[in-house]
């Protein structure tokens, strides 16, 4: 195989019918071009078939995948093996679930609870201004949409909330807080009110630090900081 | 070991949604917006329904503008027929083509994000064989949300059901739809957290479990995508149409065969082969990059056979190019940004200075389990099962026939959604409460779950995954022969008995990811071998499914293949006649659509 690469995973098992944690460590020889999701695959395939970790779509659009790598909360299916190599500089990588809901076995977490917080910020128009006449559509300018459009393009991987320093307390998280924001700047959401008492609540925005680690790690190369700035300064 | 599996507990509810995509919760949306007090469950596979494979869909959703002053709904039912290679239905492409845009309006009224035009209208894109004046030219009739557009309507037929209250379950799957003296009653799920099965009891039950082509080498579905669906279908003793209708999508990214839009295409890209030749301008002069994706999988692997593809050293496979290179910076940035993010992640190419390198790639299942165009599910063409209903991918009512344009599927899910939720609330009105699972309940996941939990042998899931996925791309794929589908049909009795034999990692019933697998894998193997089957039968070339002993489409197949396997293997087939119900009607320009030549 061309451009191979010999790796070593650390990766955290949980076993939740004895409730054990401990770490297994693999090695693997693969391509280089190979994304994290398909090297846990090998594993499966050729080591371990018990190694439990979550994919869905495998191309960074489904946010299923979320896992920790040296200590940086990514997505498997876009980590590429020489990429990881480059990135942090070595060889040997430590694989942890993400840290925003409980695990349910190794690698997988329960992201079903995570969305919990997901809907407390209700994604969807409260009070959507009335439809125009004779089934036209709204009337939203390329540029207005420009503002935001950003901001919609979240997967809800749970990658910023993990590595936001405020959202394992009281803090509804970063993405969360972001979706209520493009709601507030939405010209076709008329419940604006209800949307502010979400956003300046005690869990609201104002429990975010500033450290702009989401933006940092977004997946999707969101400035996630940059919406909950505008929120802050209530600037939508 | 020796497990006693049973059912934990049993739910009751008014309607069960088994698959909670794009299909599913526009049924259940329409179900709530119309008698909002009904209790609706919805299963999904994945965590949340944000993240079904409805969120993949990159380029448009078709639909005509009423508005719009040169293009007409019928030119839209014309380019499906024609699409379809003459084999869709027309009651349910006129339905379908009539309601795209009041659909449209309804998800921009709901919060969806469209890409808008300068005046700040619903901006729209053209797609392959979408054109004006009966086939004349191009039509711009995609309406999109940049190259995310099945995110933008994931996101909001998602959001939507959560603001009726609409109770999602994660992480689960149906193993066996309940039937109580042939009418349908719910279904037995399992939990993959807790290992448990749950029975769910249900007035209506809709399926709408989305696509299945993860059987193939190379495909742009979800890894999920098992064909579970239709597994339970099959297992129920309830037919399957036309499964033999596999659409592999012309641009999938060399590798793992990620989605590379045809809206770029519509946006102007151009295929090339390794002397860098604009080659579909010999396949179809008109039609060009923008032809039916049946046709240009095709061109790209007669590309390659006569030695004009190239290799991907990174890959060993092989490939041809896509050029994006001449198209606007403002166009990479914002209408195709996802798409660009992709080529340059997971192939390293930059699509605005480099060519980037495709294949084609399994990507639909046209067929499905039959239903009439209000989305009852039929037993055979003559009944219906009371109490199931079927959208989306999963179902085949049949708007694409056996060939699906591009944009059509995301305009499928929510028009045959919305229909179908229609039709449920009417029969909510006099259905009765079932009080008990049926006492002749089948349990067939009790006996699958012990099979493959006290399976004992040297078989190991990965090597039977890859195999039929390799032999289901070589034998079962683009072009098909006789030879090639009886070696493939004697080769996937062999790895169904080979799959009886896998060990499990752990007969843990909590997440435990290997029975899950394994579980999918024989759903995998039993849709596979009905392809192939049908495949076998259809002695004709008809849109995605090509023979090459039989390359010409023949009037003797104009009837929709209706398969039915209650036992592994035991296939037994029925015709189900194509609708011609416009071409009937004798209305404009109707003999356009009767079985005309396909010429693009």
């Amino acid at each position: 195989m061309s451009n191979s690469y010999t790796i070593t995973l650390e990766i955290n098992r949980y076993d939740p019918d004895t409730a054990l944690s401990w770490i297994q460590t693999y090695k693997v020889t693969v391509g280089g071009i190979l994304r994290f999701v398909d090297v846990l695959r090998k594993i499966n395939d050729e080591q371990d078939p018990t190694l439990a970790w979550a994919s869905s779509c495998e191309h960074a659009q489904c946010g299923s995948c979320g896992i920790i790598v040296n200590g940086k909360p990514l997505l498997a299916c876009e980590l590429l093996v020489k990429d990881a190599v480059e990135q942090f500089n070595t060889h040997t990588f430590r694989l942890r679930p993400l840290t925003i809901a409980p695990v349910l076995r190794d690698l997988v977490v329960d992201l079903e609870k995570a969305y919990d917080r997901v809907h407390k910020a209700k994604p969807y128009l409260i009070e959507p201004a009335p439809p125009q006449p004779d089934g036209d559509e709204y009337r939203i300018s390329p540029e207005t949409l420009e503002t935001y459009s950003e901001a919609t393009r979240c997967i809800n991987c749970f990658c910023c909330a993990t590595a936001c320093i405020s959202s394992h307390g009281h803090f509804l998280g970063p993405n969360v807080t972001m979706a209520n924001i493009v709601r507030l700047m939405d010209q076709r959401e008329m419940a604006k009110e209800e949307r502010m008492d979400i956003l300046y609540r005690e869990d609201g925005v104002y429990r975010c630090h500033t450290a702009r680690a989401c933006s940092f790690v977004c997946p999707k190369d969101i400035d996630v900081s940059h919406f909950l700035a505008l929120g802050k300064e209530g600037k939508f | 070991m020796g497990k006693t599996l049973t059912i934990d507990s049993t739910i009751s509810c008014d309607v069960l949604v088994i698959g909670a995509g794009g299909a599913g919760l526009r049924a259940a949306t329409t179900i709530c917006e119309r008698i909002p007090a009904k209790k609706i469950i919805a299963l999904t596979k994945v965590t949340s329904p944000q993240k079904s494979h409805t969120t993949t869909a990159q380029g448009g959703m078709a639909a005509v503008d009423p508005k719009d002053p040169i293009d007409r709904p019928i030119f839209h039912m014309f380019d499906t027929w024609k699409g379809s290679d003459c084999s869709a239905d027309q009651n349910v492409v006129k339905k379908v083509c009539e309601m795209g845009w009041e659909e449209v309006v309804w998800l921009e009224k709901h919060g969806m994000h469209f890409s808008r035009t300068e005046e700040g209208r619903i901006a729209k894109r053209p797609f392959g064989g979408h054109m004006l004046n009966f086939g004349e030219t191009k039509a711009f009739r995609a309406c999109y949300e940049a190259d995310r557009t099945g995110k933008g309507i994931m996101d909001t037929v998602w959001s939507e059901s959560l603001r009726y209250g609409v109770g999602f379950l994660g992480q689960c799957v149906a193993t066996e739809l309940l039937l109580k003296e042939g009418t349908c009653i719910g279904a037995v799920i399992f939990r993959y957290p807790e290992g448990k099965f749950l029975a769910i009891l249900a007035k209506a039950t809709i399926m709408a479990t989305g696509g299945n082509t993860r059987m193939y080498q190379v495909s742009s579905n979800c890894r999920g995508n098992t064909g579970d669906g239709l597994a339970l279908a099959l297992n129920a003793g309830l037919p399957v149409m036309d499964l033999e209708a596999v659409q592999f999508h012309p641009t999938g990214m060399v590798g793992p065969g990620i989605l590379a839009s045809e809206a770029l295409r519509g946006e102007g890209a151009i295929l090339r082969n390794k002397d860098e030749e604009p080659f579909m301008e010999r396949y179809a002069p008109t039609a060009k990059d923008l032809a039916p994706r049946d046709l240009i999988s095709r061109a790209v692997v007669q590309e390659m056979r006569e030695g004009r593809g190239l290799f991907h050293e990174g890959h060993n496979a092989p490939h041809v190019w896509l050029d994006l290179r001449h198209l606007p910076k403002e166009v990479h940035e914002k209408k195709i940004q996802e798409v660009c993010s992709f080529f340059k992640r997971f192939v390293g190419v930059d699509p605005e200075k480099d060519l980037c390198p495709v294949t084609p790639t399994a990507h639909y299942q046209m067929g499905g389990i039959p239903t009439n165009e209000f989305g009852e599910v039929q037993s055979d063409t003559q009944s219906i099962v009371p109490g199931l209903f079927a959208c989306g991918e999963v179902a085949a009512a049949s708007l694409h026939g056996l060939n699906r344009l591009g944009t059509n599927s995301l305009l499928e899910l929510i028009t045959m959604g919305r229909v179908t939720g229609e039709r449920i609330v009417e029969y909510l009105r006099d259905a009765k409460k079932p009080e008990d699972l049926p006492p002749d309940a089948k349990h067939i996941a009790f006996k699958q779950f012990s099979t493959y939990l006290n399976a004992r042998g040297k078989e190991q899931y990965g090597q039977i995954r890859d195999t039929l996925r390799n032999l289901m791309m070589e034998k079962v794929g683009i072009f098909r022969t006789e030879e090639s589908l009886v070696e493939a049909i004697e080769s996937l009795r062999e790895l169904k008995e080979r799959a009886m034999h896998i060990a499990v990692g752990t007969t843990s019933l909590k997440a435990n990811q290997d029975l899950w697998q394994i579980w999918e894998l024989n759903n995998l193997i039993t849709v596979s071998m009905v392809i192939a089957q049908g495949a076998l039968m259809r002695k004709e070339s008809r849109g995605g499914h090509f023979r090459e002993d039989y390359p010409e489409r023949s009037n003797e197949f104009n009837y929709h293949t209706l398969a039915s396997m209650p036992e592994f293997d035991t296939v037994t087939f029925g015709k189900r006649p194509i609708d011609m119900s416009i071409f009937e009607a004798k209305g404009e320009r109707f003999e356009l659509f009767d079985y005309i030549k396909r010429e693009y």
